[in-house]
């Protein structure tokens, strides 16, 4: 028990969630949530000037959310999902997907698209296709819950991250690599099983 | 300490307390999930007890089957909740209520209320109002007293009235500046307005390769403070290529001011220095595309700068200080940049003008 309470208020940020603990509140005042920083470098990064004549290179801008209440591991179904969209099409997919977390995404997504315009010599918004995006852990604020027979548990209250990297151009014809048949290929594959098949005890 | 003191108290006190229902969950959980009546019966004691209870269960769920699928399909079977939902507040009260912190709201966007009841929460004070304002004497503000180029310089004749005229205006002029030269001359003793000239140069092509390499401490060097933002304004985050390849005519200086600013004794100096140069610039985002001028075009530049010494201050150097740019001047160069024009803001729709009816009022 000892090791829980001492997590509960070692760490800051549980200041006047109980009261009676008055040292802990100057404490909260000025703690601040972390928040990744390393991801947001890829945007000071500056690449050598190109030859004339070469194809320009496509623009890219990084951005993220951080510390929003929602499950990490719920949020990385959505974070897959708009994996290797334009960002019109993961905006619109979003939209219909009836999940808190795709609020977020979807946020996330169009403050990038914005910030690619304004900052990062992107001319058309609708040029861009989500080239990464994916979620992490972000704070953990640990509570307690009552077991039997005078015990107590854990509980952690989770907060995430989200990143996203948005790219100029098309994205690529199947991103995640599953090689999808066209009816006709599939029609001619499964006939060319058919006649491959050998039939027992005939010639 | 106290809520969790009476929090785990209550742990101790209640936890002998708990109605022991495992059995029934388990009995409950196995029902819903089982949609066979012909399959196994629950054995052992605890079921023989809700015998009947089952079987009323499987009753229904054998109508059930023949029912389409939607209604079968979405609920959970396994659950360890009591199926009364009077345990409810009971489950909810073995978690211990904790305000989660809100990273994600807006200070900016509450109102000035709300910020002050967050702040009386947390026990912070309003912050100091910051009512400094820092301003910088070692550098003037402005021109005072800016050089008029004659227009058309560098292309029209010398021969052409225009030019006679300016020529003779300049002539008048002259003399002003010899004045502020000599004032000069009383601070620096060997300041020659042709030494100068080559020094200048020095100075501007400095000034130049040191924002092409974002050289921010030698830039200090070279620029005074009022043109140190000008220099860097649209340099963030680019390739800057320049490169000055000659001097179309030698420097030489047109102008030159003193005046002394708050007591009489400070006293600035400017002069104005003529650049006529050819010079290559190119300029590359931060992908390495190309955004304005070229690496294999050179252009002719005339250019008007001002530099300026705090000749009081026995330290002082001769750096620039701001660019004369001609009203004649021809328009720059379109950036290469192309961006879609935002939309125009809709204008609002102006109300017909209707009689202002009064309303009736009733007589006392």
């Amino acid at each position: 028990m000892n090791k829980i309470l001492k997590r509960l208020f070692g760490v800051g940020l549980t200041p006047n969630h109980v009261h009676g603990i008055h040292t802990s509140a100057p404490i909260a005042a000025w703690v601040q949530a972390k928040t990744p920083q390393s991801f947001l470098k890829h945007n000071r990064k500056i690449f050598p000037p190109q030859a004339i004549g070469e194809e320009p290179r496509p623009a890219f801008v990084c951005h993220q959310k951080t510390n929003f209440k929602y499950s990490p591991k719920k949020l990385w179904y959505i974070a897959s999902f708009v994996r290797g969209m334009t960002v019109d099409e993961a905006i619109k997919q979003l939209s219909f997907v009836n999940k808190k977390g795709a609020v977020f995404v979807k946020e996330a997504i169009q403050e990038a698209q914005e910030l690619a315009v304004k900052d990062h010599n992107v001319e058309y918004k609708s040029n861009l296709w989500v080239a990464e995006s994916f979620a992490n852990k972000g704070m953990i604020i640990k509570g307690i819950r009552r077991h039997a027979r005078g015990r107590m548990g854990e509980v952690r209250y989770m907060y995430s991250h989200y990143f996203v990297r948005l790219e100029e151009g098309k994205p690529p014809k199947d991103y995640y690599k599953r090689n999808e048949l066209t009816p006709q290929e599939q029609l001619d594959s499964w006939l060319e099983q058919m006649r491959k098949r050998k039939i027992i005890n005939s010639y | 300490m106290s809520a969790i003191r009476d929090f785990t108290s209550q742990l101790k006190s209640k936890g002998r307390r708990f109605p022991d229902y495992s059995a029934r969950t388990s009995f409950n959980g196995r029902v819903l999930c089982r949609l066979d009546p012909s399959g196994p019966r629950p054995r052992g004691p605890q079921a023989q007890g809700h015998a009947d209870v089952s079987a009323i269960a499987d009753f229904l769920l054998s109508t059930l089957r023949h029912a389409p699928a939607a209604f079968l399909q979405p609920y959970r079977t396994t659950t360890n909740k009591h199926f009364n939902p009077k345990y409810k507040k009971e489950r909810a009260a073995k978690y211990l209520k904790i305000d989660l912190p809100k990273f994600d709201e807006d200070a900016g966007n509450m109102s000035p209320e709300k910020v002050r009841q967050k702040m009386k929460e947390r026990g912070m004070l309003p912050p100091r109002p910051w009512i400094e304002r820092p301003f910088y004497i070692s550098a003037t503000g402005g021109i005072f007293e800016a050089y008029i180029p004659p227009e058309g310089d560098g292309k029209a004749s010398i021969v052409s009235t225009t030019r006679a005229k300016q020529t003779v205006q300049l002539l008048e002029k002259k003399s002003k500046s010899m004045m502020a030269v000599r004032k000069i001359k009383s601070f620096e003793e060997d300041f020659t307005t042709n030494e100068f000239c080559s020094q200048a140069q020095n100075i501007y092509i400095k000034a130049h390769e040191s924002i092409a390499n974002h050289d921010k401490e030698s830039l200090r060097l070279y620029v005074t403070e009022k043109a140190y933002p000008e220099f860097r304004h649209n340099t963030w985050e680019k390739t800057i290529h320049w490169k000055f390849l000659e001097s179309l005519e030698p420097p030489r200086v047109v102008h030159a001011r003193c005046t002394d600013i708050v007591s009489k004794e400070n006293i600035f100096g400017q002069v104005t220095v003529r650049f006529h140069t050819r010079q290559q610039l190119a300029v590359y985002d931060r992908f390495g595309r190309l955004l304005h001028g070229s690496e294999i075009l050179a252009k002719d530049v005339l250019e008007y700068i001002v530099f300026e010494k705090h000749l009081a201050n026995m330290y002082g150097t001769w750096r620039i200080h701001a660019k004369i740019i001609p009203d004649w001047a021809p328009p720059k160069d379109p950036s290469k940049l192309t961006k879609i024009r935002p939309e125009p803001e809709p204008e609002p729709t102006k109300m017909l003008d209707k009689p202002e009816e009064t309303p009736a009022i009733a007589d006392k």
